[in-house]
């Protein structure tokens, strides 16, 4: 049997069923092997987002996510989507061919050190040096990108070593390691300080799903009455519309959440890293907590906040042995709940034009309970965040600590995928549609059927709103009045699309969406200068919200 | 600014103590000295370098330690170990 083969038997026994990749050179041994493998690949146009629909696929299942390319520009364009993974802590095996050993470092024909550039993006990699560890690597390289903090992990497989015949060595000895519990002790002081506290906030991160927590989180929240903010990816962690979810924290937070996180004596981090997008000026950050800190990741704990209580280990270990009941925060807790009535969004805006927000809630009360939705970056994606309701953290696909354009389109199609009939749902921008616009033909030699929502404002909305609040109205490459016609576009690429440019067209926009069996585009104009609100400037602090009505007051004084 | 002298011990492995360093550089530590031998049994590599930085120890330790080849990381006291070994200086790594 040949080392391809090897591979391929290790990843069928991993229980992969699909595979994201593009064929070439010095990966071709592999493709041979697939096809005598139950594994079902699917061709993407460009590696990139065969490495993000795997982060797709594994964020909406919870299961390793899986992505192939050859040697060289095969192997680079996977590196994004691989770094969008570290970021998020989404687990993957990234497996690339390798020039055969002999030609590695002499700089051969799509040779590449595929090796060294995703060091800094990857939590383990593997280079393989023999047919027969394969299938160890492989059995590795699962355990790791799944066990802890997952993330992705690389295997570069020379040609050679997949051509190498040798007799295959079956691997299955460590199963998944258990995660260590916290300490009694770690459990007693956070005890204490909850039990002294009279303001609590939960900051809940994306750390709960991921640790497939949702119903020790949801215990833990209904026995203490802690209200609870999130952040992008601890979205759903608790239902959004639940009474004590505050909503998203940090600089397109609700005004609720960051008051609260603002104000609060006590801050319980449960899975969550103290980004910059959710805290704002660190310094100016809950400047009253006191912090219990739940991660898996040590290394997380007092990275940027010291925490008074680190709680090290399984989540829901922790959040079982943390629910109490906390009678003496009733007062707190309806000071939370009241904020939040006072302070519902309003989606009356001036104008005849389509209003993204409103638009987004519409389509999220009729799109069922069980929609997925996956984001691009930019105005939109924060739109998503504050519109949308979201029942569990794996409906909502967002690229949150790299940021990347161009997530969206695959990571809907690696949910779809994962699951054909629910309803998966990209929602896109004009700037960001453009970076994988090519999976647009993915979406139809698969007959997917997503429904893709592009907001166009003819700009790179998010960029255009910074230069106009902190640049002072300098536009510096932000016009993009020339985008070609995305309707055309994707019909040429036989996908159905529609134009939406007016409120009026909205319900019947989304009903049209929604009715549609395959894959359909709604190519919706909003306002060119249409911002996200509320805001918190850069380098400022999370108290320092700017709401429209206030930037409107500054400009005609 | 802070200095101190880490004692590394991760198994002999592809990239090992490219991995090492790299951690080290990107978490913003400078690397002052470092000195790196393979075990007597040829599995691991024992590495001891000298950084500093504005950082805490521990960003850089907990860091380090979680590498999925490393099986222990210590801190030595500063002068400790190093000034014994004539260590190579890197200006950067």
């Amino acid at each position: 049997m040949k080392g391809a083969e090897f591979l391929v038997k290790a990843l069928e026994h991993e229980g992969v069923e699909l595979i994201f990749g593009y064929p070439g050179g010095a990966i071709m041994p592999v493709y041979d092997a697939l096809l005598d493998s139950k594994i079902r690949h699917i061709l993407v146009r460009h590696e990139q987002a065969a490495a993000l629909a795997a982060d797709g696929y594994a964020r909406a299942t919870g299961k390793v996510g899986v992505c192939m390319a050859t040697s060289g520009p095969g192997a680079t364009n996977l590196v994004t989507g691989i770094a969008n993974a570290y970021m998020d802590s989404v687990p993957m095996v990234a497996i690339t061919g390798q020039v055969s050993t002999a030609l590695m470092g002499t700089d051969a024909f799509q040779e590449v050190d595929i090796f060294g550039i995703t060091m800094p993006v990857v939590k383990h990699s593997f280079l393989a040096k023999t047919a027969t560890e394969l299938p160890r690597i492989v059995h590795e390289a699962f355990r790791i990108a799944r066990s802890g903090r997952p993330g992705p992990v690389l295997i570069d497989l020379p040609k050679d070593i997949a051509n190498t015949v040798a007799a295959y060595e079956f691997h299955d000895d460590d199963t998944n390691e258990q995660i260590a519990e916290a300490s009694a002790e770690s459990i007693t002081r956070a005890i204490a300080l909850m039990r002294e506290s009279s303001n609590p906030v939960v900051y809940a991160g994306g750390g709960i799903g991921m640790a497939n927590a949702l119903d020790e989180f949801r215990a833990f929240i209904a026995t203490t009455r802690i209200p609870v903010v999130a952040t992008l990816k601890g979205l759903g962690a608790l239902a959004t519309t639940h009474e004590l979810a505050l909503g998203m924290m940090g600089m397109h937070g609700t005004k609720t959440a960051n008051h609260a996180v603002q104000t609060c004596d006590l801050l319980v981090c449960v899975g969550a890293r103290f980004d910059d997008r959710a805290t704002g000026r660190l310094n100016a950050f809950a400047p009253n907590a006191k912090v219990i800190h739940l991660d898996v990741d040590r290394a997380e704990v007092s990275k940027l906040r010291r925490a008074d209580v680190p709680v090290i280990g399984n989540l829901r270990y922790a959040l079982k042995a943390l629910a109490c009941k906390l009678p003496n925060i009733e007062p707190w807790r309806r000071e939370c709940t009241t904020a939040k009535e006072m302070h519902t969004w309003d989606y009356d805006a001036p104008g005849t034009e389509v209003y993204a927000p409103s638009f987004l809630k519409s389509l999220s009360d009729r799109a069922g309970d069980d929609a997925i939705v996956a984001c691009d970056v930019g105005q939109h994606q924060m739109w998503v965040a504050q519109h949308f309701h979201f029942n569990r953290p794996s409906q909502h696909l967002s690229s949150g600590g790299l940021g990347t354009m161009g997530f969206g389109l695959p990571a809907a199609i690696g949910a779809q995928l994962a699951f054909p009939s629910a309803c998966v749902i990209n929602v896109s921008g004009d700037g960001s549609i453009m970076m994988n616009l090519q999976e647009l033909a993915t979406l139809r030699r698969y007959d997917l059927p997503v429904k893709i929502v592009l907001f166009d404002n003819r700009a790179l909305g998010m960029v255009r709103q910074w230069q106009e609040l902190f640049h002072d109205k300098r536009y510096s490459e932000v016009d993009l009045s020339d985008n070609p016609d995305f309707c055309r576009v994707a019909e040429s690429m036989g996908i159905p699309a529609f134009r939406v440019d007016d409120r009026a067209e909205v319900s019947s926009a989304i009903d049209r969406l929604l009715a549609e069996s395959g894959p359909v585009l709604a190519h919706v104009l909003i306002h060119q200068e249409a911002n996200v609100w509320p805001i918190v400037g850069p380098g400022r602090s999370n108290s320092e919200m700017l709401h429209q009505h206030e930037v409107a007051r500054e400009v005609t004084r | 600014m802070i200095k101190f002298t880490l004692q590394v011990r991760v198994k002999q492995s592809e990239g090992a103590l490219v991995r090492i360093l790299g951690v080290t550089r990107r978490r913003r530590f400078d690397l002052l000295h470092l000195t790196a031998d393979t075990t007597e049994d040829g599995h691991f590599l024992d590495i001891l370098m000298t950084v500093q930085a504005d950082r805490a120890e521990n960003t850089l330790v907990r860091q380090i330690e979680k590498l999925e080849d490393v099986s222990q990381v210590e801190v030595v006291e500063p002068g400790d170990a190093v000034s014994e070994h004539r260590a190579a200086r890197f200006t950067a790594c």
